[in-house]
């Protein structure tokens, strides 16, 4: 349903700004397949609605759309390095020893207030 | 109780709860910590509080567990007063 939703505003904001520029080939032809596709909410679609978005803002300042929160993708391996990065600047553990499957308590020695010390870390790195 | 197959670090309900608590006033030490303007007093705050907490660590009478419990929430409301005024 969010997507049916999110699917209108890209139509709506991709006509209105086709019509207000006046010719931008590139928004028109990304809103054509956009509209077709508009039961697939993948991550393509994700990134076509911010370039859309990006060209309306660059082409027509008084258009008022929303802005979408532009941080990286969570995937694996990003939420993996950045959750080894936090533990790596964290003094108390070694980073040579460190690994995903290691146990705060068994492997590197860690205890509760160092955990909550870890936690708070990782709430500043991963929260606003 | 020989009968009883729990581990033998396993800890009562009340320890649990005191364990608990400890915790809980430290993240809420560090959060307010975090607030202070200057950063040397920060890291120096910091330090501080990590070591005041590691030292007694290791106590397990509940009466001066709870003692302690006690100083570190006062101190952590003299902190949170003195951060109000500094503010205002």
């Amino acid at each position: 349903m969010a997507s049916r939703v999110l699917a209108q505003c890209v139509r709506t904001l991709a006509r209105s700004s086709a019509r207000l520029s006046g010719g931008n080939l590139a928004v028109r032809a990304v809103a054509a397949p956009v509209s077709a596709s508009h039961r697939s909410f993948s991550v393509i679609s994700n990134a076509e609605r911010r370039r859309v978005l990006e060209q309306s803002r660059v082409s027509v300042v008084s258009v008022w759309c929303r802005q979408y929160g532009d941080l990286p993708p969570l995937t694996l391996e990003t939420i993996r390095d950045r959750v080894m990065y936090v533990l790596k600047l964290y003094d108390k553990v070694n980073p040579e020893k460190l690994q995903t499957t290691s146990h705060f308590m068994k492997d590197l020695g860690l205890d509760s207030l160092d955990q909550v010390e870890i936690i708070m870390a990782m709430e500043d790195e991963f929260g606003e | 109780m020989s009968g009883s197959r729990l581990p033998a670090v396993t800890l009562t309900l009340k320890q649990f709860l005191q364990r608990q608590r400890v915790l809980g006033l430290y993240r809420s030490l560090l959060r307010t910590i975090r607030e202070v303007p200057d950063p040397a007093d920060q890291s120096y705050l910091r330090s501080w509080a990590r070591d005041e907490f590691q030292r007694n660590k290791t106590a397990t009478n509940p009466d001066a567990i709870r003692m302690m419990v006690m100083q570190a929430s006062d101190h952590l409301g003299e902190l949170q007063t003195s951060l109000a005024l500094a503010r205002s």
